[in-house]
């Protein structure tokens, strides 16, 4: 009996001395790489060591991010841990609480950035990178939307543009007799004309999981820039100008001449609740045509040429600029990735430094799907017509705003978000949808 | 112990196939609607996983524009890119290593100490004992995600995170209170006089743990085992946040929701990725559904 009383303890002891063995070597493994970026040095010809970059691109963004920094790699002999995920805001938030921040972080809007910023996470990237340089390099518009408070937390490297329309050049000719909608006016005109002959002019998709809703907040955000200016919109966004405000308001009620006209939209309120952003342009595509425009960012073009294998730029699909509402100038609403930096290492600076480059950035904007906001990054380096089209707009627009969903707070945001499908559901209910979100603004400006 | 209970089973089996046998010859004309009942949810079931087969040997052109069922009549069309992608992505074989990595030790950790833990808490008498497994039933009802950021702080300070002992840790933790619970019940309706006879034979809590306990006990840990691997193995968040998407040490669920673009774009992949990563839990499932089914019946008849 002794002799069975130690046999069976001793084996599990066995297992766990085993596992705890192992767990060793995991450590030994982790300290060697705090060693490693511990013992760089600065100012050398070749810095090494590791940078961990937490970001939000995955699949073939994930690989062209990783063609951007080879060139730093290969020159630096810093090695580059990027680590994705799609659910940003979570991650970073409770990596930064739980005190074990990435050194280098995409973060998911200036409106987080700001969060962040106020608590003192983020280092401001003017103590070493050469901010004349960058004033010469960036409009002062996109330098400002990463500050806070006077520092520059953060810096754009990428962007998009939100409010074109696109529609597929093989069909639309017949319908708008060779020109394309100027004013708000025009547009409605066409629609009209559109409806009236049995098809529906828009395709319109507002499904995307958590998110829902948003396609229709940078309706709203295009229509308040261009019918209530850019003032306006500052205001707004800050929370200084109220959703019941007659300005808002309309906008919504603007919008709402299309929503809530079954005419107007494929397939009526149903699809478009229940319509995923990526897919709703396709039925454009389809023989005949069951829509004739979408209103969606620069990056939709990747979805419409998944789904519609053999799709070029130009003959496939076009775009015309969000329409003017009355004499109010060129305004583009905008959006982008923005960069933080949550650790001060020698290789977390050489790595921001390089990201701000042209040369780092037109490795993206070569492969598509990006438009650089660095001026001096040459037109001619975008892939196709269309996407140089973008990238000039984007440039050489009067009034340049960024995505004000993404400025608002966290809680601000997702409410927009459900008011747009709440709207879009009952658009007799808009007063009170306002109303509720009024209530929200004044919870979330007390933070 | 187990020899003398064994022969009830047996004896009362064939008692009751006996007993259908000559009373009711119509028995399994009888049971008929009911097996067809339950195949045909079974059925029902398993439509959503069919259609997500079918469409993970689609292209993400033809899955857009039609339903997975046309498909069924078209399989020229049928490719294998979705899976040759899939396979061809960098550090998807380490990515699977690393899983098994985590997912062994965070599958034994919470059954070992769950086992003695439930072991005393059924038979050992000690003061403060039910208020102590009423406290461990209570944090069944703790989400997970309120312990995040806490422990989290807890693993920086005492350097753990991104190493697999931080997230071996972490998983034990969150799975012990379901697993005490669990083991305690069914140790608690192992009948008395086996314990107070293996005692008068001189043995141990230790001897009766290890010589009693856990071969009667194979059926609920197999049970407690299937569970736990396939919430670790499935498990994304914790991962995500202790041991971080770093490509040596990522698990294959962090590796495969990379594969899409930030807006959802490639999601075709996530179908072949899908019956990928479910390859070796099925097999653990089939491995131990044996024991899995009669640790259901246990119970039952237990009650």
């Amino acid at each position: 009996m002794s002799g069975s009383w130690w046999r069976f303890p001793g084996r599990m002891l066995l297992i766990l001395m085993m596992a705890l063995a192992v767990a060793a070597c995991g450590d030994d493994d982790k300290e060697s790489d705090q060693g490693v970026s511990g013992g760089a040095t600065t100012g050398g010809e070749r810095l090494g060591g590791r940078v961990a970059v937490l970001g939000t691109w995955g699949g073939n963004e994930q690989d062209a991010f990783m063609a951007m920094v080879k060139p730093f790699e290969d020159r630096t002999g810093v090695k580059v841990e990027y680590e994705g995920t799609r659910d940003l805001n979570a991650v970073l938030t409770t990596r930064v609480a739980g005190g074990n921040p990435p050194d280098v972080a995409g973060l998911p809007g200036p409106g987080q950035m700001a969060e962040f910023a106020r608590q003192g996470k983020l280092i401001d990237l003017a103590t070493f990178l050469d901010m004349s340089a960058m004033q010469q390099q960036y409009s002062q518009d996109w330098l400002r939307l990463a500050q806070v408070d006077g520092k520059q937390t953060g810096i754009f490297i990428k962007t998009a543009l939100k409010g074109p329309i696109w529609y597929n050049p093989k069909t639309f000719g017949s319908v708008s007799g060779g020109t394309t909608p100027k004013t708000w006016d025009e547009l409605m005109a066409l629609s009209d004309k559109i409806a009236a002959s049995g098809t529906t002019p828009w395709c319109i998709g507002l499904e995307s999981g958590a998110a829902s809703g948003w396609p229709g907040t940078d309706w709203i955000e295009d229509i308040v820039l261009r019918q209530a200016g850019a003032d306006a919109y500052d205001r707004w966004h800050r929370g200084e100008l109220k959703w019941t405000s007659p300005e808002i308001k309309r906008a919504w009620e603007t919008w709402g001449r299309i929503t809530s006209n079954d005419k107007m939209v494929y397939g009526g309120k149903q699809t478009m609740l229940t319509t995923n952003f990526g897919d709703a342009g396709n039925p454009m595509f389809q023989n005949p045509p069951r829509c004739y425009m979408h209103h969606q960012g620069s990056f939709i073009t990747d979805f419409f040429v998944k789904a519609n294998p053999g799709l070029q730029p130009g003959e496939g699909y076009n775009l015309f600029p969000f329409p003017s509402f009355g004499g109010n100038g060129d305004a583009q609403v905008v959006a982008g990735d923005l960069f933080g930096m949550f650790k001060d290492t020698p290789q977390a600076r050489a790595l921001i430094q390089y990201l701000t480059t042209p040369e780092a950035q037109q490795i993206w904007a070569k492969r598509g799907g990006a438009i650089s906001p660095n001026k001096q990054v040459p037109m001619s380096v975008y892939p196709d017509d269309i996407t140089r089209q973008m990238a000039q707009s984007l440039v050489g627009a009067q009034t340049v705003r960024f995505d004000a969903s993404d400025l608002m707070p966290e809680a601000m945001n997702n409410a927009f978000w459900k008011a747009v499908l709440d709207f879009v559901q009952n658009p007799g209910n808009l007063d009170s949808i306002l109303a509720n979100l009024d209530k929200v603004q004044q919870e979330t400006k007390g933070r | 112990m187990r020899t003398a209970s064994m022969p009830g089973h047996p004896r009362g089996r064939t008692e009751a196939g006996a007993r259908g046998r000559t009373r009711d010859p119509l028995a399994p004309l009888r049971r008929t609607p009911v097996h067809a009942a339950i195949i045909a949810i079974c059925l029902l079931w398993m439509i959503p996983t069919a259609g997500l087969l079918v469409s993970s040997f689609r292209d993400p052109a033809a899955v857009s524009n039609t339903g997975w069922w046309e498909a069924l009549t078209t399989p020229s069309e049928f490719t294998l890119q979705n899976y040759e992608r899939v396979v061809d992505t960098n550090n998807m074989g380490r990515s699977f290593v690393n899983s098994l990595f985590v997912t062994i030790p965070a599958t034994v950790m919470p059954i070992l100490i769950a086992a003695y833990a439930a072991y005393a808490f059924a038979w050992m008498r000690f003061p403060g004992r039910d208020w102590l497994f009423l406290m461990v039933v209570g944090l069944l009802v703790v989400p997970l995600q309120m312990t995040l950021i806490p422990v989290l702080q807890l693993f920086t300070s005492w350097g753990l995170t991104g190493s697999f002992l931080g997230i071996w840790l972490a998983h034990t933790g969150y799975g012990l209170p379901f697993a005490i619970y669990l083991f305690r019940n069914f140790f608690g309706g192992l009948p008395r006089e086996m314990f107070e006879s293996a005692s008068i034979d001189g043995a141990g809590p230790w001897t009766a743990f290890f010589r009693l306990v856990l071969p009667v006990s194979i059926p609920a840990i197999a049970s407690m085992a299937i569970f736990q691997f396939l919430w670790v193995w499935n498990d994304l968040l914790v991962a995500l946040v202790y041991l971080g998407g770093r490509p040596s040490v990522a698990p294959l669920p962090v590796t495969i929701s990379n594969l899409v673009n930030s807006l959802g774009q490639n999601w075709q992949l996530l179908t072949a990725a899908a019956f990928i990563s479910m390859a070796l839990p099925l097999l653990v499932f089939f491995a131990l559904q044996r024991y899995f089914v009669s640790g259901i019946l246990a119970g039952s008849v237990k009650g």
